[in-house]
């Protein structure tokens, strides 16, 4: 039997489409069809001076749209060889580690109301909710923030704000203690997933996973360590690794970046320096000709962008590598053999946002 | 917490306790204050920075609209959203007409960032959505602050400044014109 | 005045059994409104949401509104479908319910149809959902509903066993098949739940109970992320306002059997007896509710290892010891 999951799917998060070969509930083939958002982006990119770009990147990965913009202006900084001020440098990894907490809690609402815990979803959306006001009150919108510059962010954080973040993160710990007895813990959460979805570490290297993925099945890489962006080597971190690869260790690692991102806010916060937060650039700006590729870790895995340039205003080829693009290609290796129920735990586990797929 | 092997009765009573833990949860939710914003009778309070509707300033003491007229929020826009007629020129040039179509707009802020005379801002105005498709365009009166009553002080007053600024100095005003069509 | 009517009904018996059935099944299609609301508002209060509010009083009406308009609305039937069992499934589904509801017994001498083997009946008549479910997602021609369908009859047939064999411990602990038997032997000997091998049966019935409404953690035939929404995808309109009815009228009536069988049913001190039938029912309800908005859902296998594996020898063990106790 054959059967078209997507792309008008609950369990589909946005419009992918997989078209399974089952043998009873069992899924014997799965091939992923994608590209019903496709919007061109990287050739509008070239079409258009640097600076205009950054908006744009909001829409690739939508849920973390504050990455991507850091991931493109560090490599227009790249090219121009702009320096950033230490303060506007802080900003960004607060900002950075709060949209990790609101992307991850997408992740974790979604992922349970795909297993059925409906209630997951609302907790979940109801604390990031408080994230979103949080940024809203920084960045003046909710989704599309758009709030990284070439050279630094456009403004400094509103008056109190840094109180209001603690005493989120004060909150929030406990949330996340609730979040455990309701979910976590739970024995039928345990049950739909640990040993199921297995990625092993050898697959998970050859597909060029990152992210989460990659550190649930053992690869202890995260860009924020291996590569250093931004403040990332002045903070004390970990990284979380697990060695199984199924469904509860990206469950697991997840979790447990939400408790990491909260100690890397309260560490930016207490070290913040004074000063200014963007470097003036001339009006239009024309880095040399060169190419420039730079990596940050967005909630998904690693996201890079590659600018090449030749001296005018525009860029001459902008590339993306969208984290959820390279992890959803495992997909049809982890569902071979699983149930028709595993499917949406499996596709939840990688926590893929088509807007990044498609582009 | 991983699990040790399959035991149906362990499973049993972990499950019935962890269930028990989780209702914990449920009902302690039960009685905590619920977050519901009942939106067409109850708003949330809009923060000083949110990127709603753009406005216009409308500067009391000048009696005119901030904006020059210099489009410069117009080439920082990247979807060309911003279109206007300049009035005039010189020191006391404004604007005549400033057309904006947000269909097209991301509300990036990056206009607002580029107009270096304070002239154009995002308010805290969120409902933008409309049935009729020629609603998302928006003329000078939708955001000048002050409306049509504005725009046409603006002009006055500009119009004046330009016409007594023509009166003071004739000839050199004659002369730069010429220079400017060279 | 009332006197008169049941004197004059009482002439013709089949007229009275009649017009029982059809005040009924108007019950039937009444109290699911209720219950519906009631599981709105607690589901969202515990989400930290509010639920309906703008329909009447508190959104009361809502569900009165949302019924009305399904009533409304266009029947759709998918080309290909099996139209005779399209048609006939929902049907099937509420006058299975209906004829459950008619020997239950609300209050002394409440009962539409006084019957001494009503336990076996209600078994017997509650199967029926299991026919119509099958016939709704294979019928409708759609493969997400006959994955809900199989899984339904599967898990449905499953859980149907524990659960009679843990009704029939209260039967032999009892000495009684009637309802109205069962109860007032409760309330000569105090509630049954009280009992060491009916409390077993008791916990055993409800987790089947969980499984024979389709409630979370046991919602796989209507897996809504999985299966779109199972058997009943392809229905529409009143059609499926009668699945959606008898399902909700479905968890009235297992937690009034529930009442009946292990709380006393009708028994309380002070209040009417009508009133205690209706508050253990809602309490019952509740915790249903509770526990639906709480866990995530088991996977088909693991659903059916768990129901032969533990619950039907438990049950049978239990049965045993209940008989053992129950012979006087
Ligand atoms: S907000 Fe952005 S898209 Fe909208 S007009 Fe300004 S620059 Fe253009
Ligand atoms: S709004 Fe500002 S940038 Fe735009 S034309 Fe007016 S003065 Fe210039």
């Amino acid at each position: 039997m054959v059967i078209n999951v997507g792309p008008q799917h609950p369990s589909t998060h946005g419009v992918l489409r997989l078209i399974l070969t089952l043998d009873g509930e069992q899924i014997v083939a799965c091939e992923p069809v994608i590209g019903y958002l496709h919007r061109g982006l990287e050739k509008m990119m070239e079409r258009r001076p640097y600076r205009h770009n950054i908006p744009f990147t909001d829409r690739l990965d939508y849920l973390a749209a504050l990455s991507n913009n850091l991931g493109i202006c560090q490599c227009i900084e790249r090219l121009g060889g702009v320096e950033v001020p230490e303060r506007a440098q802080y900003i960004r990894v607060l900002l950075m580690e709060l949209q990790r907490i609101a992307s991850h809690l997408v992740f974790l609402g979604t992922f349970g109301t795909d297993l059925g815990a409906t209630t997951m979803f609302l907790y979940a959306f109801r604390e990031r909710e408080m994230v979103l006001d949080l940024l809203e009150e920084c960045t003046g919108a909710r989704l599309t923030y758009n709030w990284v510059r070439v050279g630094g962010v456009p403004d400094d954080l509103p008056e109190g704000f840094g109180q209001k973040v603690l005493d989120f993160a004060k909150l929030f710990r406990q949330r996340i203690e609730e979040y455990d007895m309701l979910l976590t813990r739970n024995r039928i959460f345990r049950s739909r997933t640990q040993g199921v979805g297995v990625l092993p570490k050898e697959t998970a290297l050859a597909y060029g996973c990152s992210g989460p993925v990659a550190r649930a099945s053992g690869i202890p890489y995260d860009i924020r360590k291996v590569a250093p962006y931004e403040v990332y080597d002045r903070v004390e971190f970990d990284v979380p690794v697990f060695e199984d690869g199924d469904v509860w260790a990206r469950y697991l690692v997840r979790m447990e970046e939400l408790r990491q991102s909260l100690r890397i806010i309260e560490q930016v916060l207490r070290d913040m320096p004074d000063g200014p937060v963007q470097t003036k650039l001339p009006k239009i700006f024309k880095p040399p000709a060169g190419i420039a590729y730079s990596r940050v870790e967005s909630p998904r895995g690693e996201l890079s962008f590659m600018m090449v340039s030749d001296g005018s205003p525009n860029p001459v080829r902008v590339h993306i590598r969208a984290p959820s693009f390279v992890n959803l290609s495992v997909l049809p290796r982890l569902l071979e053999g699983a149930k028709v129920a595993d499917l949406v735990a499996i596709l939840g586990s990688i926590d893929v946002v088509l807007g990044e797929i498609d582009r | 917490m991983r699990d040790t092997e399959y035991n149906p009765l362990v499973y049993f009573i972990d499950g019935l306790v962890t269930l028990f833990n989780g209702m914990v949860v449920t009902w302690r939710n039960l009685w905590r204050p619920k977050v519901t914003v009942r939106y067409p009778y109850q708003r949330r309070p809009v923060p000083p920075r949110y990127r709603g509707l753009f406005y216009l300033k409308w500067n009391e003491e000048k009696q005119r609209l901030n904006c020059v007229g210099c489009t410069l929020c117009a080439q920082a826009c990247p979807t060309d959203v911003i279109s206007m007629v300049k009035l005039g020129k010189g020191t006391h040039a404004g604007v005549s007409e400033f057309t904006m179509d947000l269909g097209r707009c991301m509300f990036c802020n990056l206009c607002v960032e580029a107009c270096p005379f304070d002239a154009i801002y995002m308010g805290p105005n969120y409902e933008l959505a409309s049935e009729r498709r020629d609603a998302s365009l928006f003329r000078i009166a939708d955001l000048a602050q002050g409306g049509e009553e504005a725009v046409r002080k603006n002009i006055e007053t500009i119009e004046r400044l330009l016409a007594e600024e023509e009166k003071a100095k004739p000839a050199h005003a004659v002369h730069a014109a010429g220079g400017e069509s060279e | 005045m009332i006197e008169a009517i049941t004197q004059f009904f009482k002439q013709y018996p089949l007229l009275w059994t009649f017009v029982k059935a059809v005040v009924l099944a108007s019950f039937t299609l009444v109290i699911p409104l209720a219950v519906i609301y009631v599981e709105r508002k607690i589901a969202g209060f515990i989400q930290s949401r509010l639920g309906p509010l703008h329909v009447g009083p508190q959104g009361a009406f809502q569900t009165a509104a949302d019924a009305l308009k399904l009533l409304l609305k266009e029947d759709i039937v998918p080309e290909g479908a099996d139209k005779r069992f399209f048609y006939l499934a929902p049907y099937i589904a509420f006058i299975s319910t209906v004829l459950c509801f008619m020997v239950l017994p609300f209050a002394p001498g409440w009962v539409a149809l006084e019957m001494n083997v009503a336990v076996l009946f209600i078994i017997g008549v509650s199967l029926f959902n299991v026919v119509s479910i099958l016939m709704a997602g294979w019928s409708s021609n759609n493969k997400y509903s006959l994955l809900g369908g199989l899984r339904a009859v599967a898990q449905l047939l499953s859980y149907e066993i524990p659960m009679v064999l843990s009704v029939l411990a209260v039967v032999f602990y009892t000495g009684s098949l009637s309802l109205t038997g069962i109860i007032e032997y409760q309330v000569k000997h105090g509630w049954n739940i009280w009992h060491p091998p009916i409390m077993i049966a008791a916990l055993i019935y409800f987790i089947c109970a969980l499984a024979e409404i389709n409630r979370t953690p046991f919602d796989l035939p209507e897996a809504e992320s999985e299966l779109v929404s199972g058997f009943n995808t392809e229905y529409s309109g009143m059609r499926f306002a009668f699945f959606f009815a008898s399902e909700f009228a479905n968890n009235f009536f297992i937690t009034a059997f529930a009442a009946a069988l292990f709380f006393g049913g009708w028994d309380g001190p002070v209040l009417p007896p009508i009133v205690w039938t209706f508050l253990k029912v809602f309490v019952m309800i509740f915790v249903f509710m509770w526990v639906r908005w709480t866990p995530p859902r088991l996977r088909i296998d693991q659903i059916l290892r768990f129901a032969w594996q533990l619950l039907v020898p438990i049950s049978l063990a239990n049965l045993l010891f209940a008989i053992a106790l129950g012979v006087r």
